[in-house]
């Protein structure tokens, strides 16, 4: 029997090993025994693929349902679709047909198609007439109720419960607020483009139900939202120098904001909704002010032989980013929002091609401002922190302007004229500069602001 | 001209010593050959000692090591991890553990959504109410309970033949076996000399007394798998919060052996659908058919890590 001498070293640990003995090492073991067996895994590299979700139409509690229901469903899956984050799955790769939300679905038949997430819905009209949505966003891989909300509301606004269901879904989902219950104002143009009629238009942020505001007569521009998202303030040239209005958008009341010599313009609410900030025209000049809209109280901001111009708030109040040719070309400048020393933070990488910046807006999140750059021939699109770091280009082209963000700041809106006897639209990107779509509407389209969200 | 001859030779000589050296160094290649990576545990004196431990009354010619019980137990330090492996640790005869019982979902019917007449003066929709959440279905749960009914009896030699003892000898002989056993005070059941699976059989164990190891190619695979499966959400707000932790327990057949478990922390909604994501990525990825079956102690339970950091970075 052949004995060698090699296997005695395990032999000598194992005796070693029990005359240590004792209740530390033996705990030092198990430790070292567990480290040993969890394999550690690291995956630092995923995808921004869209995430695939089935939204089949709801279930309707009645057969005069069955309209709404159906549109419910595709205002949903447009919604998300276009949010760049979900790849809705085609309704007619759908296996189940879901008939009754109380039950739990066949997540199999799910799975079968691929879909990660799944949203039932039941729109029922109650006793009162008042349309019921009950909806339940299913995570289809662990087979779990993520969500389940109801609500009501009168029959035509229908597209709201819609809209307030893709924010639910979208917020789970990704971990962010929505943005999909909200409206947008913007300037709707129409006739050639040397006698173009511009009005104040006013619509969902998907380009569903417009609404003129104003009659054409007199050209309007730069319109913002209240925070309450009942008033609009805007510039509009009417028989002496253009000023600015204030528009009640449910009663249709206007006002003039202040009355000061010579022109006003570049309004914007602050984030509490009691004060305007705007510019005053002083000769060749132009100056920030910010008016109180209770006291009526007006405090000069700026005060520069520059032209200093489209004011916004940061979210908390505390700052306002706008825009002057102070140093000879437009650039962004931050200051704080009682005025003092401003600080600029936009630069360009070739100052001498170009590389101004106009139309600052500050990001609901706080996160980035937002801008217009013009250099090189070319409009582009914009963001930047507000340190002036990170500058990041979104899109250009021959003519981009005027960005807004979204209430969720993820995604901007802006206008974008390609020349010629065209005119401008609407389209949107995402901050990381994915997802570029054209926002429907009616005819041309400038100039437009986001609401904050309407629920 | 006079020239010396031993000048000559000299420098023949010199020339020729330092020219082979010069060709014959230049031209040996110093380059390593390239080495496989491979992922490196620091294990215990005590764990070496248990890898493939043969007996040295084995016969020589048995080519697998003595195996007197499945591998398990060692990796065990909280609760929950106790317990789900005293269900595992199971002589062979036994049958997989039963899993949970779960309510049938057909059975088992939600509450309905309670119906709110709720009049509201204007054009304001409300949330009214939120609806509990209808029962929890574990699809795992239920997929064991299918697969146990198709699980293969264990092999019946494994649970039939208790270990065998090395076969005695007549002969009064030294056995150094003994006097270890003599000397080892410890508790016995954590001296089975483990594997993948049973063996009755001692031998001398083999001639690289390495236990399998997960090779970095699967490792590399899976990697692979759940990355292609890990939905990120661009554009998002501190990437670096978003740092998620799943710790998955496999099955054999490389299917999770439970829900995978978030172990990592966070609050936020962000957070939240983050670690949703990851471990979506995880169930989905299942199958794990790159494993293989003989690495199976090292890949029963993992942590794996989903840092979407580097992502945002260009």
């Amino acid at each position: 029997m052949p004995v060698t001498s090699f296997r005695l070293p395990p032999l000598l640990l194992t005796r070693r090993d029990a005359l240590i003995g004792g209740a530390g090492a033996a705990a030092g073991l198990l430790l070292s025994s567990r480290v040993g067996a969890q394999t550690k895994l690291q995956i630092t590299e995923g995808n921004f693929a869209p995430l695939p979700i089935a939204i089949p139409n709801f279930v309707a509690g009645s057969p005069a349902d069955a309209e709404v229901s159906v549109g419910v469903a595709q205002v949903i899956t447009n919604n998300l679709k276009r949010s760049g984050l979900f790849a809705p799955i085609d309704q007619s790769a759908y296996i189940e047909k879901i008939t009754n939300i109380d039950l739990p679905p066949q997540f199999q038949s799910w799975k079968t198609i691929n879909a990660q997430a799944l949203v039932t819905g039941r729109m029922t009209r109650q006793s009162d007439g008042r349309l019921k949505a009950d909806f339940r966003l299913w995570d289809v891989a662990s087979a779990q109720q993520l969500t389940g909300l109801s609500y009501s509301t009168s029959p035509e606004y229908w597209r709201r419960i819609a809209h307030i269901i893709s924010d639910q879904i979208y917020e789970r989902l990704t971990g962010e607020k929505g943005y999909f219950d909200s409206r947008v104002v913007f300037v709707d143009e129409t006739g050639a483009a040397e006698r173009r009629v511009k009005r104040l238009a006013m619509m969902d942020q998907d380009g569903a139900n417009v609404r003129y505001l104003t009659r054409g007569a007199d050209l309007v521009l730069t319109p913002r939202f209240s925070p309450s998202t009942q008033e609009i303030t805007y510039m509009e040239f009417g028989q002496g120098d253009p000023r600015v209005y204030l528009l009640n958008i449910e009663t249709g009341q206007r006002e003039i904001v202040g009355n000061f010599p010579g022109m006003s313009f570049s309004p914007r609410f602050s984030p509490d909704g009691q004060r305007v900030i705007m510019s005053l025209q002083q000769g060749g000049n132009s100056n920030l002010f910010v008016m109180d809209l209770r006291s009526k109280s007006t405090t000069r901001l700026t005060d520069t032989p520059a032209i200093d111009t489209s004011p916004s708030y940061s979210p908390d109040g505390a700052r306002i980013c706008f825009e002057s040719d102070r140093g000879g070309k437009p650039q962004i400048y931050v200051m704080p929002a009682t005025g003092g020393p401003a600080q600029r933070i936009s630069f360009g990488k070739d100052s001498d091609s170009g590389g101004s910046y106009s139309t600052p807006v500050w990001s609901p999140r706080g996160d980035y401002i937002a801008f217009t750059k013009q250099g090189g021939g070319q409009f582009s699109i914009g963001i930047m922190k507000p340190d002036g770091s990170g500058e990041r280009i979104l899109t250009s082209g021959f003519h981009n302007e005027g960005p807004t963000f979204a209430p969720n700041g993820r995604v901007l809106m802006f206008f974008r004229d390609p020349g010629g006897n065209s005119g401008p639209s609407l389209f949107t990107v995402d901050i990381s500069g994915r997802n570029e779509q054209k926002v429907p509407t009616p005819g041309f389209a400038s100039d437009p602001a986001w609401s904050p969200l309407l629920s | 001209m006079k020239v010396d001859k031993t000048l000559i030779a000299s420098v023949a000589l010199h020339v020729l010593v330092i020219g082979w050296g010069l060709i014959s160094f230049s031209t040996r290649s110093l380059e390593a050959p390239p080495q496989e990576s491979m992922p490196v545990d620091i294990i215990s004196a005590d764990q070496l000692s248990k890898i493939t431990a043969g007996i040295k009354t084995g016969e020589k010619d048995k080519p697998k090591p003595l195996v007197e019980k499945v591998a398990d137990a060692k990796p065990a330090e909280d609760a929950v991890g106790k317990i789900t492996e005293k269900k595992e640790i199971v002589t062979a005869s036994a049958p997989e553990p039963p899993p949970k019982p779960v309510e049938k979902p057909v059975e088992k019917k939600p509450d309905p959504p309670k119906p709110v007449a709720e009049s509201k003066p204007k054009d304001e929709p409300k949330p009214i109410e939120k609806k509990p959440d209808p029962p929890k279905i574990d699809p795992i749960a239920e997929a064991l309970k299918s697969e146990e009914t198709k699980k293969p009896v264990p092999k019946p030699e494994a649970k039939a033949a208790p270990p065998q003892p090395p076969k005695p000898k007549q002969e009064r002989t030294f056995d150094q076996s003994k006097i270890a056993a003599l000397l080892d005070k410890r508790d016995p059941t954590r001296q089975s000399i483990t594997g993948a699976a049973l063996n009755s059989s001692a031998s001398l164990g083999t001639t690289h007394g390495n236990a399998v190891t997960l090779s970095q190619s699967e490792l590399d695979a899976m990697r692979a798998r759940l990355a292609s499966l890990w939905n990120v959400q661009p554009g998002v707000d501190h990437p670096e919060e978003l740092f998620v932790t799943v710790r998955i327990r496999l099955n054999p057949d490389r299917r999770l052996a439970a829900p995978p478990e978030v172990v990592s922390s966070g609050s936020s909604p962000r957070y939240q659908a983050a670690a949703d994501a990851a471990v979506r990525a995880v169930l989905q990825g299942q199958p794990y058919t790159m494993l293989r079956q003989e690495t199976y102690d090292q890949w029963k339970y993992m942590d794996i890590d989903f840092d979407p950091k580097q992502m945002f970075h260009s």
